[in-house]
């Protein structure tokens, strides 16, 4: 078994207009509503059409990313820490977060179907064992001590789940 | 003995056609993922998730949608009415416009994507107006920064969020103005450290220089122990 690491895993959930689950429906929705109010104060002659156009255009838009976030606030805590979406190799929901990042990817208030964002989930800290095949062993870094039978959880490596951070166990 | 060799053959016979079906799906799914894909979804041939189903989500308004906005924000308190009248309509009150207002800290910081992940919108809020066109909030007396004078950032909306007016509200200022007293020596206590040196006043600042007629500034009542409060109406066509 090679050396153990402490890890944060990102999980980067993308949400655009062919959203489906109810979760994901309230973000998309909410997000839109509060990018065309907001947006308005960058660009209140409704000169610029798209997201990317506006921030070219208006460098403070930037700002947007956070603005919009309040809207999805109350969602992201209905999920009460855990991580949406992926579930470990018994198909349970297994990662838990306290932090995230909202970002818009693409939006324009006059084409719904554009607006795409995505929430960044930040799970909280996790040794990782070892990697078998395509699955992730880890365990959460609160057991960390000499000689812990480690309760454990495979994870499949998968798209839009990536390392975030690393730090080697001295 | 039949029987069950009839099913194992049915079982297998399905087991085999499902196979191409997965292995498409998980093609399908791998080109699609990578960048513009729906996302709803982990990628990839995971396994499904099987759990208890829950919790439901539930409509949540945005975070702005409160009266008080400190957010934990330390300073004097200020409690902010404003009203907002109509300029179509003889200027009679306007209901049911939504108003946001934001502002610094005691510091002259606003809230912001910083260093931390997680969103914290202090001082920021948004009330829907009342049949009299009035929305309060419950906040702290704004610090001020830089080359700008004492302000509060307002965005009126109707009620289909539609922009219908932009401004700021400027605060009196001079000899036993509560900017004055905030950023007195009594208002250290309060955390307000900065003083008045180097404070741009409302004649000198970009945003309010030219509103002589003082129609942007507020009308501020109060002490330090016992908090301000902001009074001021904004007229909007609407």
């Amino acid at each position: 078994m090679q050396t153990s690491k402490k890890i944060v895993l990102c999980y980067r959930k993308i949400i655009a207009a062919d959203a489906e689950k109810t979760w994901d429906r309230y973000v998309f929705e909410s997000s839109f509503a509060e990018y065309r109010m907001q947006a308005q104060y960058y660009d209140p002659e409704e000169k610029y059409s798209s997201f990317s156009a506006l921030v070219q255009q208006v460098p403070a838009a930037e700002k947007l990313h956070f603005l919009v976030s309040a809207a999805v606030t109350g969602y992201i805590g209905q999920l009460n820490n855990k991580v949406p979406d992926i579930t470990d190799n018994l198909g349970r929901t297994c990662l838990l977060f306290d932090n995230y990042r909202f970002e818009i990817i693409n939006s324009d208030s006059n084409n719904k179907k554009t607006h795409q964002v995505a929430v960044n989930f930040f799970t909280r800290p996790m040794i990782w064992h070892d990697t078998i095949g395509q699955l992730l062993l880890l365990s959460s870094s609160q057991e960390e001590k000499e000689g812990t039978e480690w309760d454990t959880i495979m994870v499949p490596v998968q798209p839009f789940l990536s390392i975030h951070t690393l730090k080697e166990n001295t | 003995m039949e029987q069950s060799r009839k099913k194992f053959l049915r079982n297998f016979f399905i087991g085999a056609t499902s196979v191409p079906l997965i292995l498409e799906a998980c093609k399908k799914e791998s080109t699609t993922s990578s960048g513009s894909g729906s996302g709803s979804g982990s990628g990839t041939c995971t396994v499904a998730p099987t759990e208890t189903e829950g919790p439901y989500p539930t409509h949540s308004p945005s975070s702005y949608v409160r009266s008080d906005i400190r957010d934990g924000r330390t300073g004097v308190n200020l409690a902010m009415n404003i009203t907002i009248k109509n300029t179509n309509n003889n200027c009679a009150a306007l209901s049911g416009v939504i108003v946001d207002v934001w502002h610094c800290d005691k510091d002259g910081n606003y809230s912001e994507y910083g260093t931390g992940f997680t969103s914290l919108h202090f001082l920021r809020g948004r009330q829907t107006a009342d049949a009299n066109g009035l929305v309060s909030f419950t906040t702290i007396f704004p610090g001020w920064y830089t080359g700008r004078a004492t302000h509060i950032h307002v965005h009126i909306y109707n009620a289909a969020g539609t922009s219908l007016k932009i401004t700021q509200i400027s605060f009196p200022e001079g000899t036993g103005s509560a900017v004055q007293t905030v950023n007195s020596t009594e208002g250290q206590a309060y955390g307000y450290t900065k003083g008045m040196s180097g404070y741009t006043y409302a004649t000198g600042d970009n945003v309010f220089s030219d509103d002589t007629a003082l129609v942007e500034q507020a009308v501020v009542t109060g002490s330090l122990a016992a908090g301000f409060v902001l009074t001021h109406t904004i007229n909007v066509a609407g």
